[in-house]
């Protein structure tokens, strides 16, 4: 298999376990209008999945309707294995946490405070936060890279400072299950590769990932698993070299575009940004006409601690 | 390959190097919030005292607080404030007249406070008070159709107010929860504000019906303690205590509202529902507040702004039991002004309130910015 090639720290993740979440001929309406067709998905611990596709293609209102922040029109979503109208709101808080697209910044909060908020569905309805609440609250910090700025308010952060701690927020109310809808999308390259290798690294610790992710140089590199949504419905899922083929980019994106990645976990998505031929190409665009490929990739290093570094900073050259 | 339990080499480096002025920075903003609620509570308590000792006629503090019901008894054999000797009439003026105004004062602000507190909070709208869910021109109008069109039924003023001030939020919910997109901040501002005009109109359409009475309704509408004993008190003091005890469960789900709704809804509460219980908390202690002072809703706007800013911190926590400590020595202070200022003629305390508190909040507001 290509990607376990490619991204060793994958390969050591089991196999097959039993998924915490699955969601089956999922159909979400919204005011009346289908949204979401029959939509699949199931997540594993351990094992990161990016739902990927176009501009409305219904990609946050399936994953809001996974979350159980919608309720679907029709088709089953199971939480351990049970209905999740039967699971509750309060043992999904310890099930599974949502990172929003637009998180609120909140006037008059310290980053502490604000995780320890997000500690809340562990901590019994009167009791006072104890010790190990508190240490709880420092390791979400910790390993969503945050400590660094705890004591800040809240509305002086930067957007990735911000998106770290709304990462911490998640990681407090302890759930085996991290849902966020396109964690990176108003972040800056580096911003980006910090949430990235955040991500990546929660996952290896065993919790199940879903992200919606724009970015598909991205997806490949820190996804086990890419579903992508079309149109309202879930139409490839597998491993993101596998599912992001050139044919299914011009069917789905309407652009003539080849993904790459390489050994050592870099990626590049190559689009023909003017071909004029442009919607529904499936043949070869780069002849010499073609104009300059473009990297629209973050170049974000998805194997941490990854032995194996492949050559000497092999370039994201195309391979055709 | 053994990659999975290994620590990843780039980690970010700040991870498990925390710096070492965390702790400090954690026990300053606590002993400042420590500050702000010693300090309150030390107003509240020597503005109560006063609040008993100083009327219409001057009580000598020591012989105010030995005829206290319970506390005379403690303190009395304390130096300064202990041993003081009351006659049967200043026992009778303070027990029957100023204690159950000095419990009122402190219930209405107390009320007022956590109204204001809770409403800012469950709208995210720092302009939220009891005045934009129609509570307040509810109570108004509640007490003018009895002021002004059934004069001989006075004792029912409170009563009325608590009703109509009730009415007019179950419609201002109502408008703003029915339908589709229901439950949204801006409908129910939108629909507090159109309800809220509804009786407004109606209480100046009373107004002009009937101008020679008008006089009688000021002070309800400036906002006032009397001096009726515990008659009013007992008809209405489960209603503001309900809705003290109520406020503390909602607490903590509105520290998670703060964090927007989707994240408060990933913390297993429900938005919409929080929102509801909070704004009808509210208009419950807003209600009842008007039936036992009258109209004095700039208190539930100003005074949470003012812990906020003083505390430096808007964890529901600490702003809402806060909002009660400062609510209530607020509206004491300004009751013992009001009482003083024209001795032996009590003015309304409304505008000593509004006079004491802006410049306080306004202070509070520079420093902030500055």
């Amino acid at each position: 298999m290509s990607t376990a090639a490619t991204r060793p720290d994958r390969a050591a993740t089991p196999p097959r376990v039993d998924p915490i979440v699955r969601a089956s001929g999922v159909d979400v309406r919204l005011g009346g209008t289908g949204i979401v067709h029959g939509a699949d998905l199931a997540l594993r611990a351990g094992r990161l999945t990016a739902i990927v596709g176009p501009n409305g293609a219904g990609k946050s209102t399936f994953v809001r309707a996974v979350a159980g922040l919608l309720r679907p029109a029709g088709g089953t979503i199971e939480w351990d294995g049970e209905a999740i109208d039967r699971v509750g709101q309060r043992r999904l808080a310890r099930l599974r946490a949502f990172v929003p697209q637009r998180p609120a910044v909140p006037v008059g909060i310290a980053v502490h405070e604000a995780v320890m908020i997000g500690r809340s569905p562990r901590v019994g309805a009167f009791r006072r936060p104890g010790r190990a609440d508190r240490e709880a609250v420092d390791d979400a910090l910790a390993r969503a890279d945050a400590l660094a700025f705890s004591e800040r308010q809240m509305t002086t952060l930067s957007g990735g400072e911000l998106q770290r701690v709304q990462l911490a927020i998640a990681l407090a109310q302890g759930a085996p299950v991290l849902i966020a809808d396109e964690p990176t999308s108003a972040l800056d390259l580096g911003a980006t590769a910090t949430m990235a290798r955040l991500l990546r690294r929660l996952t290896v610790e065993g919790l199940a990932v879903l992200l919606v992710v724009h970015d598909l140089a991205l997806a490949a590199a820190i996804a086990d698993e890419v579903v992508v949504m079309h149109e309202g419905r879930t139409v490839a899922a597998g491993p993101p070299t596998d599912v992001l083929d050139r044919e299914r980019l011009a069917r789905v994106w309407r652009v003539d575009a080849s993904l790459h990645a390489d050994a050592d976990g870099r990626t590049a998505l190559q689009v023909a940004w003017l071909d004029e031929r442009g919607p529904g190409t499936t043949g070869r665009a780069d002849g010499p006409d073609a104009p300059p490929a473009a990297d629209a990739s973050p170049g974000a290093d998805a194997s941490p601690g990854a032995g194996a570094r492949g050559g000497t900073g092999a370039a994201d050259a195309p391979d055709g | 390959m053994a990659v999975a339990s290994a620590r990843p080499a780039d980690a970010p480096a700040s991870t498990g190097d925390p710096p070492p002025d965390r702790a400090a920075a954690r026990a300053a903003a606590r002993s400042r919030q420590a500050l702000v609620l010693v300090g309150l509570a030390v107003v509240l308590v020597c503005a109560a005292v006063l609040a008993v000792a100083l009327g219409s006629t001057v009580i000598p503090v020591r012989t105010t607080i030995a005829a206290l019901p319970w506390v005379g008894d403690t303190l009395a054999g304390w130096p300064v404030i202990g041993g003081g000797v009351p006659d049967e009439a200043d026992r009778q003026i303070i027990e029957s007249l100023r204690v159950p105004r000095m419990v009122t004062a402190v219930v209405v602000g107390a009320s007022l406070g956590v109204a204001g507190a809770l409403l800012q909070g469950a709208l995210a709208n720092p302009l939220a008070s009891p005045d934009v869910i129609g509570v307040t021109a509810g109570s108004g109008f509640g007490a003018m159709i009895i002021l002004l069109a059934f004069p001989n039924a006075v004792t029912l003023v409170p009563l009325s107010a608590l009703a109509f001030g009730l009415l007019a939020a179950g419609l201002v919910f109502a408008v703003a929860w029915m339908g589709r997109g229901g439950g949204s901040i801006l409908r129910l501002i939108l629909a507090g504000i159109a309800i809220g005009a509804v009786f407004t109109a109606a209480t100046t359409g009373l107004m002009t019906a009937f101008p020679d009475r008008v006089s009688t309704a000021i002070f309800f509408i400036a906002g006032n303690l009397n001096e009726d004993g515990w008659s009013v008190l007992r008809q209405v003091w489960y209603y503001p205590v309900a809705g003290l005890v109520l406020a503390a469960f909602l607490i903590r789900p509105l520290d998670r509202l703060a964090l927007g709704d989707d994240v408060a809804q990933s913390l297993g509460v429900r938005p919409r529902a929080i929102r509801l219980a909070a704004a009808a908390i509210a208009a419950l202690l807003a209600a009842a507040a008007a039936s036992l002072a009258g109209l004095l809703g700039f208190l539930g706007l100003v005074v949470p702004h003012a812990i906020r800013l003083a505390s430096g911190t808007s964890s529901h926590r600490f702003v809402v039991p806060a909002s009660a400590l400062g609510g209530a020595a607020l509206l004491l202070v300004a009751d013992i002004i009001s009482r003083r200022v024209a001795a032996p003629l009590a003015l309304p305390v409304g505008p000593f309130m509004v006079l004491l508190g802006v410049p306080l909040f306004l202070w509070l507001l520079r420093r902030a910015s500055a």
